[in-house]
C-alpha cells in the first residue's frame, strides 16, 4: 500500500488532534525559552490545516496545496511559516500523483529540510526542528511499508530529542538564552516528535 | 493574570474591530490595517508589520506621513504571509514599496515570501529592519539585534521622505540611515501574558529587575535588584552613548516608552534624568517623546530610544504627520 490522499487527510486529522493535547505541553516549553505560545499556535495551525483539506480530493498535490494555503494565511509564527514552507514543498513534489510508495517519503522529507533551511537560515546542529526533519528524512530513507516507516520515524525523534537536549540552541529568540537551553528540548523538535508519532500511530 | 476578553482566539480580531471603530481614518481588511484614504498615486509606499501586543506598535502608526499599511499577527507571532501580501498591494501607490519593520525571524520568513509573491505583479519592493535594541547583540554583529521601539523614528523619517515624493531608493535609504542613528535599550520590571498562555512569559522576582530584557521577554544583560530610578536611567543613557553611531550631530531625540504597565509619572521620572545627562554631555535634544509608543502587553518597565539627527532627519522629523497615537 502506498500514501494516498486519504493517508494525508487521516494524518492532518490525528495531527490536529495531537496539536490539542500537546498544547500545554508545548507552551511550557516554549516558555522556557522564547514566549510560550508554540502550543497555541501550532492547535490553531493544525485546526486550519485539517479543515482544509477537501473531501473528495485525490490529487495529493492538491491536497498539500490546500493545506499549505491554510498555512499561509493562518499564522506567521516563525514555526508556523515552516510548516507552510513544508507544505507547499510537499505540494509541488506531489502535484498530480494519487499516490506515493513509502519509500518516496525519505527524499521528499529531504527536500523539505533543505527548502526549511533556505528560507529559516538554519543550519543543521543549530538546535531547531530542522534538525529533526533531517534525522526523520534519513531514518526513512529505505522504508518500503507503513509500519516500517512509523518504528523507523519514533526511533529517530526518540533518539534526536535524547541527542540534542544537552546542546545549546543557536538560533532564533532561543539562541538568546545561550548556555541555559542546555539540558531543554527545543519546542520546535519536541512539536515535530510529538506531531510525528500521532501521525505514526 | 487577568485579562479583558472574551476568548483567547478572538483577542487580535475584536482588538483590531475596536480600534478601528474609535479612528476611523484606518480601515480594516482581515489581518491588515491601511489608511482609509489609500496610498497617494505615484508616492512610495510604507509598510509594516509583526505581532499583535505591542499597541501602538504596529497598526496604530498607520496615518498620513507614517506607514500606509500594517500587516498584523497573533499576539507575539508574525503576520502570515497572506496579510504580508495583502499589506504590500494595500500600500502599493504604483511607485514600489519599503517594507519597514523589526530584526525577527518569522516576520522576516513572511515578507520575504511575500515579496517574491508580489513581484510576480511587478510591485517593486525593498526591505529595512529595525535593529535598535543594543541589549540582543555586540556592536560588530548590529545585523543580528532585534527592532524595539527606535523603530517608530524610521516610521517617522521614511514616511516623511516618502511624502516629499523620493523614489523608492531613496525613501530606502533614508530609512536604513535612521535606523543605523537609532539606539534602544528596555529594562523590565514584571512580565507580560499573552492571552491563553497558563503562565507569564517569563519570571522575574518581585523586587528584581532585568537590564536589556527584549519585548517578549528575551534574556538582558543582567538581573539583580531594584535601584533608585536615577541609578537605572544613567546606565541606560550610559550604554546607549557608548555604542557607536556612524553619522549624525550633537542633536538627539529621544524616546522615553513604556512597555505597558509603567505609569507616566514614572517614564517623567527617568525622562528627567536622561535629559539632564544627555545635556551634560553636550547633546541638545530635539522634539522628545515620552509614553506609551511600543508596548508588550501589561509588562512594566520603560525603554529609552536615542537618535542621531543630522540636518535632513531633523527635518523629516518635524514634517506634518497624524494616526491615532502621533500627531506632529
Amino acid at each position: 500500500m502506498a500514501i494516498t490522499a486519504n493517508e494525508v487527510r487521516h494524518a492532518a486529522a490525528r495531527a490536529r488532534e495531537a496539536a490539542a493535547l500537546a498544547q500545554d505541553d508545548l507552551n511550557a516549553a516554549d516558555g522556557k525559552m522564547g514566549d510560550g505560545d508554540t502550543g497555541v499556535m501550532l492547535r490553531r495551525l493544525f485546526e486550519a490545516i485539517a479543515a482544509a483539506i477537501p473531501d473528495q480530493e485525490t490529487d495529493i498535490g492538491s491536497v498539500f496545496q490546500a493545506c499549505a494555503k491554510a498555512c499561509a494565511s493562518g499564522t506567521g509564527s516563525s514555526l508556523g511559516t515552516l510548516v507552510t514552507v513544508a507544505m507547499m514543498t510537499l505540494a509541488k513534489a506531489t502535484k498530480g500523483r494519487g499516490e506515493v510508495g513509502w519509500i518516496e517519503l525519505g527524499p521528499l522529507l529531504a527536500s523539505v529540510r533543505d527548502q526549511m533551511m533556505a528560507r529559516g537560515g538554519a543550519m543543521l546542529g543549530d538546535k531547531t526542528v530542522v534538525d529533526m526533519v533531517d534525522a526523520v528524512a534519513v531514518a526513512l530513507v529505505d522504508v518500503r511499508t507503513r509500519k516500517e516507516a512509523a518504528e523507523a520515524a519514533r526511533k529517530a525523534v526518540r533518539e534526536t530529542l535524547d541527542a540534542f537536549r544537552n546542546r545549546p540552541n543557536r538560533l532564533g529568540r532561543a539562541r538568546m538564552f545561550g548556555e541555559r537551553t542546555i539540558g531543554l528540548d527545543d519546542p520546535g523538535m519536541l512539536a515535530f516528535s510529538l506531531l510525528l508519532v500521532a501521525v505514526a500511530a | 493574570m487577568k485579562k479583558l476578553m472574551n476568548s483567547p482566539d478572538a483577542f487580535v480580531d475584536e482588538m483590531l474591530a475596536g480600534l478601528v471603530a474609535a479612528h476611523p481614518s484606518l480601515a480594516q481588511e482581515g489581518r491588515v490595517i491601511r489608511r482609509t484614504g489609500g496610498t497617494k498615486k505615484g508616492k512610495v509606499g510604507i509598510v509594516s508589520g509583526g505581532g499583535s501586543g505591542h499597541l501602538p506598535l504596529f497598526t496604530g502608526y498607520v496615518g498620513d506621513g507614517l506607514l500606509d499599511a500594517c500587516a498584523i499577527g497573533d499576539v507575539f507571532a508574525g503576520p502570515s504571509v497572506d496579510s504580508c501580501i495583502q499589506a504590500i498591494r494595500a500600500a502599493d501607490g504604483g511607485a514600489g514599496v519599503l517594507r519597514l519593520y523589526g530584526n525577527y525571524g518569522g516576520d522576516r520568513m513572511n515578507f520575504d515570501l511575500a515579496g517574491e509573491m508580489v513581484e510576480m505583479d511587478s510591485i517593486q519592493t525593498t526591505t529595512v529592519l529595525g535593529t535598535d535594541d543594543i541589549a540582543s547583540a555586540a556592536p560588530e554583529d548590529s545585523a543580528k539585534r532585534r527592532g524595539v521601539a527606535g523603530i517608530i523614528y524610521a516610521y517617522k523619517i521614511a514616511g516623511a521622505k516618502a511624502d516629499t515624493g523620493a523614489g523608492l531608493a531613496e525613501v530606502t535609504a533614508t530609512a536604513q540611515a535612521a535606523v543605523g542613528a537609532c539606539r534602544t535599550i528596555g529594562v523590565a520590571l514584571s512580565p507580560c501574558q499573552i492571552p491563553g498562555a497558563a503562565k507569564p512569559t517569563f519570571e522575574l522576582g518581585a523586587d528584581e529587575i532585568e537590564m536589556g530584557m527584549g519585548i517578549h521577554g528575551e534574556p538582558g544583560i543582567w538581573r539583580d535588584k531594584l535601584r533608585p530610578a536615577d541609578e537605572i536611567a544613567d546606565e541606560m543613557v550610559r550604554r546607549l552613548l557608548a555604542d557607536p553611531v556612524a553619522h549624525g550631530s550633537d542633536r538627539v531625540s529621544v524616546l522615553v516608552n513604556s512597555l505597558g504597565a509603567t505609569p507616566l509619572e514614572e517614564l517623567f521620572i527617568i525622562y528627567r534624568r536622561a535629559a539632564t545627562l544627555l545635556k551634560k554631555e553636550g547633546l541638545a535634544i530635539v522634539r522628545p517623546l515620552v509614553g506609551h509608543y511600543v508596548t508588550s502587553m501589561e509588562m512594566a518597565g520603560l525603554s529609552i530610544s536615542i537618535i542621531r539627527l543630522d540636518a535632513e532627519r531633523e527635518k523629516l522629523l518635524a514634517a506634518p504627520c497624524a494616526c491615532p497615537f502621533w500627531r506632529v
